[in-house]
Parts: C-alpha cells; structure tokens; sequence
C-alpha cells in the first residue's frame, strides 16, 4: 500500500477534501476559507475545485454562521464550519448548547453538523488565541467532541464527524498542524468515534491525554523509559464526547497508577471527568492516588516564560511521573 | 386576493383566539404546566405569512405566533398535547409551551433565547436553494430582539448572502415591562434597514388582510430577486408577558385603542362588508372553531404523558 508522510494539517485538509469528493451534502463556510483557504491555510484550492456554491466566506458572526449551519444541517446537508479560533466559538456558545445540543432531542430532527475550532497554546497566541475549550464542549447535551492528536486520526476522525448525524466539535490543536508528521496509506481508516488510541504500551502507569499533551507525554515516557526504565503507557483518548471508559478502564487494571494531562484548564477540566470515573470505576486497581496536571486556572498569557509555565510538557510530565511511580 | 385567502385568514386568525381563549382560562384554573405566553391582539401576521407563503418556505416563529403555526397546518390536538407535555405531541414533552414547530410543515421549533433562529431559517433556505427548491424564509423577532447581537449577525449575513428571508418585526411597543424608549435609539425599527442595505417597509400589523395584500408582491419578488427584507409591523400585546404579569405598566388607553383594531374585529368587518361571510356563516365558522377547539382539548387531556424511561432517547441521532 503506498504510503506517504504528512503533517496534521494535511490530515485534515485530505479528510475535509475527500468528503466533500464523495458527498455533494457536505458544503463549507467560514471565515476567509474561500479564495484565501482560511487563516491556517487547510481549505487551500478548496474554493477552485468545489465551487463557490459549497464554499463560501462569511462575514465575522459566530453565532450567525453556528444558527445557519444547524439550518441547513436540518434541511440534510452536512455544513463543515470553520471558526477561525475556537475562542471565537465562545460568541457562539449558545447556538451550539440550546439550539444544535437540543435540537434532536425536542424535535427529532438531526443536524448532522461539524464545528472546525482551532484551539490550543504553546506559540505566543496570548489569552485569546490559545483557548482550549474542550471541556465547554464536552458539557452540553447533544454535542460530540473529538480532538485527535496525530495526522492519520485528525484525517479518519474529520471523515467520521461530517458524517456523523449529530453536531460534532471537531478540535484541532493549532501546534501540531505543522510540527507532526505521520505515515499515512493512501486510503482512509475508518475510526469510530467513540474510541481512544494506546499509542504507546507500557506496564508501570498510564498517561491518559490528548491534543498536543499527547506528543509531550509520548517524549517523557521515553526520557524516563532510557533513564530509569519505567515502563510508561501512553493513551491519546482523541475522542472526548462520547469518550472510551473502557480503554480507559482497561489501561488502569493493566498499569495501577494514573496521571491525566491536558493544556486545558484545571478546575471542572476534561481530566476531572477521567478522574472520576477512575474513582468510580477503577479505585480498587489503583496503588496511587490519580494524579493531574493541566494548566492552572488562569488566562492563558503571552510571554513566553509565562506561557511555558502555564503549559504542561514533557519535563513536567516526567517530573509527575517520577512522583507517581515513586509513590 | 381571492375569497379563499380572505376566509383562510379568518379561519386561521378565530383558531388562534380560540386556542389561546381556552390556554389562558387552563392556566387560571391551574390546569396547565408552567407560563401561559400568547399572542393575543398579535394573530394578523402570522395569518398573513401562512396565506402568502409556498409549500417549500422555512419559517422561524416566535413566542406571539400561534397563528402561524396554525396557518401552516398544526392541528389544535397538537398544540395542547405541547402544552400538556404530552408525549405525542411536536416535542414529545420534552419541551413545553411555544417551543414547539413541524419541519414537515417548514416551521422550526423556537428556542427561548430570542434572536437565535434568524440564522437558523436562514441556513435552511440556504440549504434548500442548494438543493434546487424554490424556498422563502419567514423570520419573526419582537421589538425587544432587535437589541441582541444574534438579530444583528443573522440579518446582516443573510443580507449579505442575499438570502430570500423577510424578517417580520412585530412591534409590539413592549419586550416584558421594558416600552420602545427604552430599547432603541432609532425612530422606528424599520429604519434598521437601511444600515443593513436592505429594504424596510412598514405596515399595519392588526390587519391581516391588508398585510397579505401587501406582502404577497413582495414575496413573490423575493423569488425572482433573492434578497432580505426587513417588514416592521404595528401591533399590541393585549395581555401581559404571560399570564402571570397583570402587564399594569402598559397604559390602559394605548390598550383601548389597539382593542378598538383588534385583528379579528378588522378582518370580520371587512370580510362582512365585501360580502365573503355573512352573519349567520360568522357565527356557524366560530362554532364550528370552537367545537374543534373543545374537542382537541379534551383529546389532548387524555393522551398520555411520556415514560420516564423515555428520559434518554434521543439526545443522539442515529443512536
Ligand atoms: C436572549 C434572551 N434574553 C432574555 C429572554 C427573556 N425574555 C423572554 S421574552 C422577553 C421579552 C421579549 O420582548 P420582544 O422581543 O419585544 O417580544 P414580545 O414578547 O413583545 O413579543 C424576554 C426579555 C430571552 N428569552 N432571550
């Protein structure tokens, strides 16, 4: 099969391109993605080869262009959404909750809907252009969230949201879209979303991410593999909403010791929801209180010593390690 | 416009009235769930959009628009099964009240926050366009809803895609307790128009008659000529918020004077004057009105409500 490299970005470029190949339904709207191809450049040639018809530039109204796409997600097409920065989608946040979330629910009709947000840190984008939201998202009914961490997922992972029949949050963390690169075969993986990745085996604890903690965790788990010989697993869940209990449950029994890490913040973050299921459903497997480490409960700021020591990585992530293997 | 648009408006408009009649006297003997919000005084523009649009149109509804709903086909059964919350009705129970709407029908169900289906009727027109219908949108908003960021975004979005959408403003000169004075700088909210580069036309919002005969070239011109509009109509909310507001700080002449251009007592005039109805045929529709009314009711009390262990059903499609 062949086989070609490409970034994050690429990932979600084929993904976005393959299925508005095959489905004339999919159409796509947005913030400069039309001729410009959008700020981040994914939506490239889009315009050329679909037709002004299927993608268009909006103006700057995330609630606007949030209420069109349920409308038209409710009239059966399956609108991709670009909002430039998943910080804007704050302005937006009550179309997503109380209409899109609830609109199956009171009226039976699926808006089969897909929310591109950019989002995530670690490059100077400041309190505003750095957010991760993921667990905003991952609070509302009716909303599926999925935020793979590797090119070949952020591909798989586009094709399965757009068809999904639900409104979906498809996060992309801004930091990788250049910096990862992957081997990919030409056709595209089916992935269910629903379903974590263990991307890394290990036996001595288990590092439960995703988004660019992923790649972090990944570096620490092998620096402490050459170091001190801990075995260190390492699972990308890449899909938040409806997310996998079960890998989730498994990987505890296997490893007995759990950290949880996201750049997302602390209190009420996506990892206090891992933390208590593994309360609830895993404490009899544990020989170590769970531990998290997330970024504290404050802006995301701008400077860069400030925002490395308000971003996890993979220093820190050992550092926690040590402490949890060591306990 | 012909006779059967006349008689249709009547029909839709002493439905409506007759409904929400039996909704308010429901809610004052403590039969009904929660608020009781009508349109009372406000029947003419839904009655008016119901005659003028086409199979394919998409409508957004808003809280004083029972008589949409009802020009576009729900049946009285329905509409008290939603506010009994039972679970045949539109939403199953799920939702209560005027949240409620039939895609079969072109009608999306609202949701409280207003403004936030202008977009969304938008988008479906914008859908259907796509697939080749000939599809109009019909958005209502209070004078209140003018004043939030979603009327802004999805008016002007849509004036910028040249959606065929006409947004009908009811000015109602109260959002709750809060006049006009108090919620817009502009003279009139017509005048809104022309900063989003789009036409606004003014009308007599108690007259149904009138209105279809005014809107109806208008809508027929969206079709050829895709575009947005901005239709702000003239009208009063004859009683409070809900039911539970005794609406004391609405002048009691401003209410005298509305009551005197009530939307049924017009529309029955003129239909008595071009001689479509006589006495004898008023009096035998309103009966026949009431009686479906009575009869819905009664049916809607018997039906049942849903099972809790529906609880979970359907957050997810496909699931
Ligand atoms: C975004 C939002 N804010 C507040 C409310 C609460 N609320 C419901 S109806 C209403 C008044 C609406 O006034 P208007 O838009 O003029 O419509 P009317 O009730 O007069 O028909 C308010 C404040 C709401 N439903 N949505």
């Amino acid at each position: 099969m062949p086989v070609n490299e490409i970034t994050y970005l690429e990932g979600i470029r084929q993904g976005l391109q393959h299925t508005m190949q095959e489905d004339p339904d999919v159409i796509l709207f947005g913030q400069d993605v039309g001729s410009f191809g959008g700020a981040f450049k994914v939506t490239t040639g889009f315009l050329e080869a679909f037709g002004a018809a299927r993608v268009f530039n909006t103006p700057i109204c995330e609630s606007a262009m949030l209420g069109a796409a349920i409308g038209m997600a409710s009239q059966g097409l399956k609108p991709v959404l670009e909002v430039q920065f998943a910080d804007f989608a704050t302005t937006a946040i009550h179309q997503l909750l109380n209409n899109a979330g609830t609109m199956h629910y009171r009226t039976g009709v699926a808006v089969p809907m897909t929310v591109r947000a950019p989002c995530g840190g670690g490059f100077g984008g400041g309190p505003f252009h750095s957010e991760e939201l993921e667990a905003f998202f991952c609070h509302m009914p009716g909303i599926k969230v999925v935020y793979p961490a590797f090119p070949s997922d952020a591909r798989s992972l586009l094709v399965a949201a757009i068809h999904d029949p639900n409104p979906v949050v498809f996060l992309e963390n801004k930091y990788l879209y250049r910096h990862i690169k992957e081997l990919v075969p030409e056709a595209i993986a089916p992935i269910r979303i629903g379903s974590a990745r263990v991307c890394r085996s290990g036996q001595d604890a288990v590092v439960l991410t995703y988004g660019a903690m992923v790649h972090e965790a990944i570096q620490a788990a092998e620096h402490l593999a050459a170091d001190m010989g801990y075995r260190v697993m390492v699972v990308d869940m890449r899909t938040l909403k409806p997310y996998d209990t079960d890998t989730v449950i498994a990987t505890v029994a296997a490893t007995n010791r759990v950290l949880i890490v996201h750049e997302g913040w602390h209190t009420c973050g996506f990892g206090a929801e891992l933390a208590a299921l593994v309360a609830e459903q895993a404490f009899h497997l544990l020989d170590a209180p769970v531990r998290r480490l997330t970024a504290p409960d404050c802006p995301v700021p701008f400077a860069p010593d400030l925002e490395k020591a308000y971003r996890p990585n993979a220093a820190r992530i050992e550092e926690a390690l040590v402490e949890l293997l060591e306990y | 416009m012909n006779d059967a648009t006349s008689l249709f408006l009547l029909r839709v408009m002493l439905t409506t009235r007759a409904i929400e009649e039996r909704l308010i006297r429901l809610y004052h003997q403590g039969r009904i769930f929660g608020g009781v919000y009508t349109g009372f005084g406000q029947e003419a523009s839904g009655a008016a959009v119901a005659a003028i649009a086409a199979p394919n149109d998409l409508f957004a509804p808003c809280i004083r628009n029972l008589s949409l709903h009802i020009g576009r086909g729900a049946s009285p059964r329905d509409l008290f099964r939603q506010w009994l919350g039972r679970a045949d009705g539109p939403t199953g129970g799920r939702d209560g009240n005027v949240h409620f709407g039939n895609l079969d029908h072109g009608v999306y169900a609202m949701i409280s926050h207003l403004g936030a289906m202008i977009s969304v009727v938008s988008g479906g027109v914008m859908a259907r366009r796509y697939q080749g219908m000939d599809s109009v949108g019909f958005a209502f908003i209070g004078d209140g809803a003018t004043s939030t960021g979603d009327f802004h975004e999805a008016v002007n979005f849509a004036a910028v895609r040249e959606v065929p959408l006409m947004v009908v403003v009811e000015n109602n000169h109260y959002a709750y307790s809060t006049p006009n004075a108090s919620q817009f700088r502009c003279r009139n909210l017509v005048d809104k128009a022309a900063g989003y580069g789009i036409e606004g036309i003014a009308l007599d919002g108690n007259d149904a008659i009138g209105l279809t005969e005014a809107l109806a070239p208008v809508v027929a011109d969206l079709r050829e000529k895709p575009r947005t509009v901005l239709v702000e109509v003239d009208t009063m909310r004859m009683r409070g918020h809900g039911e539970h507001d005794d609406f004391s700080y609405v002048p009691r002449e401003l209410l005298a004077a509305y009551a005197a251009r009530d939307p049924l007592t017009v529309c029955r005039e003129i239909l008595l004057a071009r001689g479509l109805i006589d006495p004898p045929g008023l009096e035998a529709l309103e009966a026949e009105v009431q009686q479906a009314v009575d009869e819905a009711q009664q049916a809607a009390f018997r039906d049942p409500p849903p099972s809790p262990s529906t609880l979970l059903k359907g957050v997810y499609a496909g699931e």
